[in-house]
């Protein structure tokens, strides 16, 4: 067996087995619902219920969401010592922080298929624009890996769990508040550039609306790949410390 | 099976470790000695694979921890000061997670087999957060043999628990040299002079001395010693009459009495007694002090220090 399904399986066990993966994911369905609720109530009589719905909401429910996944994983290895004994154990640095990346974003995606139960639903009694919402959902997959990558980040950079959480909070809250300072510049290049380099810029005006873009996919692709390098880089860093 | 030549740590302009050299043959249990700070778990970190070394090389079972990193790790089974542990695993979940992390074919097996060997079979259900302080050193002992790592490397074993469980884990450490070669640290003497056949003494980054407790402890402290306190007597008249006996080399005061060093195999209890009985004085207190490591040690360490 390798290191990283290794390390995968034990993080994926201690979220079952933790009560803050289990508030958030009650959050998430609760909120969710009502929001589903209300949409539905409303387009019943004057438009189409809204396919990215669910996904429009996540894309800033994340910004809070993603810090509280991923706070504990590095910060109290750290704190614990168990950080000294896996990097003294025979697999590579890179395998601890990718089996615990992957395990997050997993327990992310359950947490998203839960959410399908609202497509079912629409399947039931309406005809859902269903092209539409599994756009918005593969964006929503994506997105909420590079916030995730981005919480592993200030996992690994601190020992306390808590400032981990702020740290990334506040950068993912940065980042969704640039989104909207670049839609109200008037000086459309830095508008473009600003949208470029956020995170809702790549979300809101492709995948929500039902496009798939090579260029949003690499996006949120090299965003996980240079968190997650990053990431790796700090937990090495422990053995010059 | 452990090789450590010229091994240098620096942080900064702060020597950890500086240049020190020793080996482990298969089987034999090294006792690594020093007071806090001295380097220890520095030298135990290189050699686990942690950290690398600034300078020279350390060998674990001919492969270098430098190069050939995962092979070391493989080898090595690693115990840290502080006993780190998953509060939410259960004991079983802890010990299979870190076999399987090392590779250990059969993991489950393995597990049931360590449990067994340090005693929390009856445990293996239990979170670890719920273990005492003494159980935790021995899950901590166990996820360090799951893998039967040819080397043991244990950082300061008995530290923080009873003296029972104290006992217990020097029998245990004892025991490990049958099949593992271990290097244990350790700033308590005695201790080290119980469980290894070799104590390596360092202080400041260096090693002062090294060899077999017995051997360690005839080089370093020549001669004989008796505690005196004599009774009626002032200051000055008490020393220069113990100073005159013939025999004696040096006369400390300590405590209310005085210590004497003697010349190596003379026997001059019978010559203090009656010294001081003629002059007029009682003995209130008199017995022969073995020196212990640990006076051994401090003198060793003050001697770096002049």
């Amino acid at each position: 067996m390798s290191g990283t399904w290794i390390i995968f399986r034990r993080e994926l066990g201690q979220y079952f087995a933790s009560p803050v993966a289990y508030l958030i994911a009650f959050a998430i369905l609760l909120i969710t619902g009502i929001m589903f609720y209300g949409d539905l109530n409303y387009a019943a009589t004057i438009r189409p219920s809204d396919p990215a719905l669910i996904p429009n909401f996540l894309s800033f429910a994340m910004v809070f969401c993603a810090p509280l996944l991923t706070m504990r994983m590095l910060a109290e290895e750290s704190r614990e010592g168990t950080l000294e004994l896996l990097l003294t154990a025979p697999v590579n640095d890179s395998a601890i922080v990718i089996g615990k990346f992957l395990s997050a974003w997993f327990f992310y995606t359950v947490l998203l298929a839960l959410t399908f139960i609202y497509q079912f639903i629409l399947l039931a009694i309406t005809q859902p624009d269903l092209g539409h919402a599994m756009c918005a959902y593969i964006g929503i997959w994506l997105y909420g890996g590079a916030t995730l990558a981005v919480g592993i980040v200030f996992s690994a950079v601190t020992e306390n769990q808590i400032i981990a959480a702020f740290l990334s909070m506040g950068v993912l809250l940065f980042l969704w508040f640039a989104e909207l300072v670049g839609q109200i510049v008037t000086n459309l290049d830095i508008a473009l550039v600003i949208r470029q380099i956020t995170l809702q810029g790549h979300f809101t005006t492709s995948f929500a609306v039902g496009l798939v873009r090579a260029e949003d996919v690499a996006f949120y692709a090299g965003i996980i790949a240079i968190m997650l390098f990053i990431a790796i880089r700090v937990v090495e860093s422990h053995r010059w410390r | 099976m452990i090789d450590v030549q010229n091994l240098t740590k620096r942080y900064g302009n702060h020597m950890a470790v500086d240049n020190i050299s020793f080996e482990a043959q298969a089987g034999e249990i090294v006792g690594l000695l020093g007071p806090n700070g001295a380097g220890k778990t520095t030298t135990m970190r290189i050699l686990t694979g942690f950290m690398p070394p600034s300078a020279g090389s350390a060998k674990i079972a001919g492969f270098d921890v430098m190069t050939d990193s995962i092979e070391v790790r493989k080898r090595v089974g690693y115990l840290p000061e502080r006993v780190p542990v998953y509060p939410d695993m259960t004991v079983r979940g802890y010990v299979k997670f870190w076999a399987e992390l090392r590779g250990v074919k059969n993991a489950r097996k393995q597990t049931d087999r360590v449990l067994e060997q340090v005693q929390l079979t009856d445990r293996r259900n239990t979170l670890v957060r719920n273990l005492s302080k003494g159980m935790r050193q021995r899950l901590g002992l166990a996820q360090a043999l799951v893998h039967d790592p040819q080397v043991v490397i244990l950082d300061e074993p008995t530290i923080g628990i009873d003296p029972q469980q104290v006992i217990e884990v020097r029998e245990s450490v004892r025991q490990l040299g049958e099949k593992h070669t271990v290097l244990f640290s350790t700033h308590i003497l005695s201790e080290a002079e119980q469980v290894c056949d070799r104590v390596v003494i360092i202080h400041k980054g260096r090693i002062v001395a090294q060899g077999a407790p017995a051997t360690l402890r005839q080089q370093l402290q020549p001669g004989g010693h008796l505690y005196v306190e004599v009774g009626g007597a002032d200051d000055a008249h008490a020393r220069r009459i113990l100073e005159s006996i013939d025999g004696v080399e040096l006369v400390q005061p300590q405590g209310a009495g005085y210590t004497l060093r003697t010349r190596d195999g003379l026997d001059i209890r019978a010559e203090v007694s009656q010294r001081v009985g003629g002059a007029g004085y009682s003995l209130l207190e008199f017995r022969p002090t073995a020196m212990t490591l640990e006076d051994i040690f401090l003198d060793v360490v003050g001697r770096e220090r002049d």
